[in-house]
């Protein structure tokens, strides 16, 4: 898959293909759910992509975060199929279930980026109109992702740092 | 890992005082209001992994965020714009971070600060527990940072 291009600054697409494959699987084989995978494109402002967002910090040879945003409906639907149980936003067990699905997606593509790298444990944020600021100095390749029940976005925001 | 409020307001004081020349009044839990009664407000997300896992959540409203951000950045409030303050609380709790960083045992890593600046929103970290609070106030403005800590840490807590 090829990933879209912009004049500045340059992303390592090498990071950007565990996403891609850690998203598809995760969702596969947790959720039971197909997804498809975009071409991904540089997220050129701060505005939640989605009103339900998971975010995973990287630390050690690879720092910066990952942010998988979906609609709300979406998310319902997502987080119902894996963990089988119909969840409403507003509770509890809804935002633990859209961090873990967070966190399985990070962990699983941590193991192919070529680096030693530790994952935070997931933030979640829900809500409307507003923004998230992860990385300001390395930019966010946003994995456009549909499913089933509707479409997400994987935000992809790392860089490798000197060997800690 | 024990909570030292009195050791955090002390590394806030610090902070605040030597980066932005403002100082912070401590205060009681029940003055102020919580971060979903704002209009706008900002929340900024440091984690720690390592040896200790955990995250310090910058709870600071909008008003003081575009003023940190116009000392830091040395331009007028008026022309302060989002991200300008976004940088400048992620940069706030990145100090913060880094001192309570010291706190901790080697070795601990911080991730980079995520911000997050709104006025409808939700934050929560699954898995994590309440290890700390401490409130204070900044030109009047009510703030609070917050740490969480690893749920499956607190067995190994002393």
């Amino acid at each position: 898959m090829s990933i879209a291009t912009a004049p500045a600054p340059a992303i390592d697409s090498k990071f950007i293909l565990p996403f891609m494959n850690a998203t598809r699987d995760v969702f596969q084989k947790m959720a039971g759910v197909a997804t498809t995978i975009g071409k991904p494109y540089l997220k050129t402002d701060a505005s939640a992509t989605y009103q339900v967002c998971g975010i995973i910090g990287f630390s050690g040879q690879i720092t910066g975060s990952v942010v998988v945003s979906f609609s709300d409906a979406a998310a319902e639907k997502l987080v119902e199929a894996f963990a089988g149980v119909h969840l409403a936003v507003t509770d509890p067990d809804f935002a633990d279930a859209v961090g873990e699905l967070a966190n399985m997606i990070a962990g699983s593509a941590k193991k192919n980026l070529g680096a030693l790298a530790n994952i935070s444990t997931p933030s979640v944020v829900i809500g409307k109109g507003y923004t998230v600021t992860t990385t300001r100095n390395v930019p966010c390749l946003v994995i456009p992702c549909g499913s089933p029940f509707g479409e997400f976005a994987v935000e992809v925001s790392v860089k490798k740092t000197a060997a800690v | 890992m024990n909570f030292n409020a009195e050791e955090m307001i002390q590394i806030v004081a610090t902070i605040w005082e030597t980066a932005i020349g403002l100082q912070i009044l401590p205060e009681s839990p029940d003055s102020r209001g919580s971060i979903g009664n704002r209009p706008r407000s900002t929340a900024a997300l440091i984690q720690i992994t390592g040896a200790w896992n955990g995250a310090i959540l910058l709870d600071c409203p909008v008003e003081v965020a575009k003023l940190a951000a116009s000392i830091m950045f040395s331009t007028d409030v008026a022309d302060i714009t989002v991200a300008d303050l976004q940088d400048a609380v992620a940069e706030m709790v990145n100090m913060v971070g880094g001192n309570f960083k010291a706190l901790l045992p080697e070795r601990c890593y911080l991730s980079l600060p995520a911000v997050v600046e709104g006025g409808d929103y939700s934050a929560r970290i699954p898995g994590s527990s309440l290890l700390g609070r401490v409130h204070f106030s900044c030109q009047g403005h009510p703030m609070s940072i917050t740490v969480l800590q690893k749920s499956a840490d607190k067995s190994l807590a002393a």
